[in-house]
């Protein structure tokens, strides 16, 4: 659902709705170029480059574009938040890929196992962004390990009492955004 | 008549939690985290949640957060989880900057967000124990040690055990369509269902568990039956029929649309509204109702099945019926 934007100096010109096979024509090679730069990688570039025209389709832009310089600005925007989530989600999959391989067992989890723990990882990590430090620790002690107050309370070294209010305040926060009480963070509607 | 992927308690949507349930069942969910949680205060857990439709609506948020982190919790992953998750805690952009971006609720995110939302338990407990697994309105495609491919519809789950003189997939729960490969050792191809047990003869075929009996349907080469009760049944290609455990019924023609959603379309030949709501169902997480004065109208179409907004504007240009969003995940069909 589209949220009420503010409107812009480019909306007031009649909105253009641009046929996505002309964006695709005009912009694509553009945007390969773009991605290809700042990632240094042929191959990422071109899903990224798939993924933001993907979501163009799935999502239009809600006037169109004015301009050819409007249609570049929205993608390269778009592209930008793309690289930024690649990247956040190959240091998150690093650090799990790492660690699994520290373990004196060994480990091959399944490439869907694998895909299906990092969205999980991502999504979970994105709310648990917001919470301070500590409170963050409680509640993945409590959430991952299944540990009691008082075992939490040893391994962050604060009282029973504060544990158990670190983990009513992450809960609650998580219940919230759950209950759609509260906006859940990096995955924000779209830009005005 | 009323159609729904699953059933809803009234309750559930008629009843929103309010910030203080919420911070109720937030301190509950603290207090009873403590291992030393007397009996006396699981008792005043359980009047508190009795006491009104806002506590227990409350509390089930408590749950599908706790939910949502059982992924974390497998056996031998969880220091990996535990790691890994706090440095993609560490790596979220700050609320500023994430509000400036593009990257909407889209596609797979919304998708994914509501499904795990209002995923009900036993299924993601299945999901979870599963070689592979797809939850509401995903689909995937897998290939196999053995260039079998192996397309699971929405809301399966499958266990794949390769053994030196055999190839056997378990179907769990929902729908398969199989393409065998060309084994170089030969080995016989079985799939494993509640009822009964499938072997493949060089073939592609469609396996779905409908909670009943098992519908398969063969589109190139034979599929051999053995049912529970030992019986034994040939269904060749252009073939479908249904088993249960004592039964096998006479083979019918291939229905075409048991293959289309491979390719996403859910083919509608003289379907019934209130069936093409329930088939779709099984893409969608949410509530769709079919008022009864339209549920009997007949559909016939290829419809979009990860496009729920798409179907119901095609349904409403070709039907006289309208579609009525009560609430984001809660649509009423109704006469226009």
């Amino acid at each position: 659902m589209p949220r009420q934007c503010p409107r812009s100096m480019s909306a007031t010109v009649p909105p253009v709705r641009q046929d996505l096979r002309a964006l695709y024509a005009d912009h694509h090679s553009w945007l390969l170029g773009w991605l290809r730069r700042r990632l240094g990688n042929a191959a990422d570039a071109a899903d990224l480059a798939h993924d933001a025209f993907l979501r163009l389709i799935v999502r239009p832009a809600p006037d169109g574009f004015a301009t050819a310089g409007a249609a570049r600005a929205y993608l390269r925007a778009m592209a930008q938040g793309l690289c930024t989530d690649l990247w956040r989600r190959r240091e998150v999959e690093q650090a799990w890929l790492e660690s699994l391989a520290a373990q004196p067992e060994i480990y091959a989890p399944s490439p869907e196992h694998r895909a299906l723990v990092i969205e999980t990882l991502m999504q979970v990590g994105e709310w648990l962004g917001r919470l301070p430090q500590n409170v963050r620790t409680a509640f993945i002690h409590a959430q991952i390990h299944g540990l009691s107050t008082r075992e939490i309370a040893d391994h962050i070294g604060v009282s029973q009492r504060m544990v158990q209010k670190y983990l009513a305040q992450a809960m609650l926060h998580l219940a919230l955004i759950d209950a759609g009480l509260e906006p859940s963070g990096a995955r924000r509607p779209q830009p005005c | 008549m009323l159609t729904s992927p699953y059933p809803v308690a009234a309750e559930d949507l008629s009843v929103h939690a309010d910030y203080d349930s919420l911070k109720e069942a937030a301190e509950w969910y603290a207090a009873l985290q403590d291992a030393q949680a007397s009996a006396g205060q699981r008792a005043a857990w359980q009047r508190w949640l009795d006491a009104r439709p806002e506590h227990r609506r409350a509390w089930a948020h408590v749950e599908t957060v706790s939910r949502r982190f059982a992924l974390l919790r497998v056996e031998g992953e969880r220091e990996a989880a535990e790691k890994a998750v706090q440095v993609a805690a560490r790596r979220t952009p700050p609320r500023r900057q994430a509000a400036g971006r593009v990257l909407a609720l889209g596609g797979a995110g919304i998708l994914g967000w509501l499904a795990w939302r209002f995923t009900p338990l036993p299924t993601i407990v299945t999901a979870w124990r599963s070689d592979y697994a797809t939850g509401i309105g995903e689909q995937r495609s897998i290939v196999l040690a053995d260039n079998t491919r192996v397309w699971l519809n929405t809301r399966s789950a499958i266990d794949v055990h390769f053994t030196l003189d055999q190839r056997e997939l378990t179907l769990k729960s929902g729908e398969i369509l199989v393409d065998t490969g060309q084994d170089t050792h030969q080995r016989p191809f079985f799939v494993e269902t509640r009822n009964g047990r499938l072997q493949a003869l060089g073939t592609r075929f469609t396996v779905r568990e409908t909670g009943n009996d098992v519908l398969l349907a063969v589109y190139d080469g034979q599929v051999r039956i053995r049912n529970l009760a030992g019986r034994d049944a040939l269904v060749r290609a252009g073939e479908q029929t249904r088993y249960s455990a004592d039964d096998i019924s006479g083979t019918a023609l291939a229905d075409p649309a048991r293959e289309a959603w491979s390719r996403g379309v859910i083919l509608a030949e003289n379907l019934s509204l209130a069936e093409l709501i329930a088939e779709l169902g099984r893409y969608h997480a949410g509530y769709t109702a079919v008022d009864p004065r339209v549920a009997g109208l007949r559909v016939i179409g290829r419809y979009p099945a990860h496009d729920m907004g798409r179907t119901l504007s095609m349904l409403e240009r070709d039907l006289p019926i309208r579609a009525v969003r009560t609430l984001p995940w809660w649509i009423t069909l109704e006469p226009r």
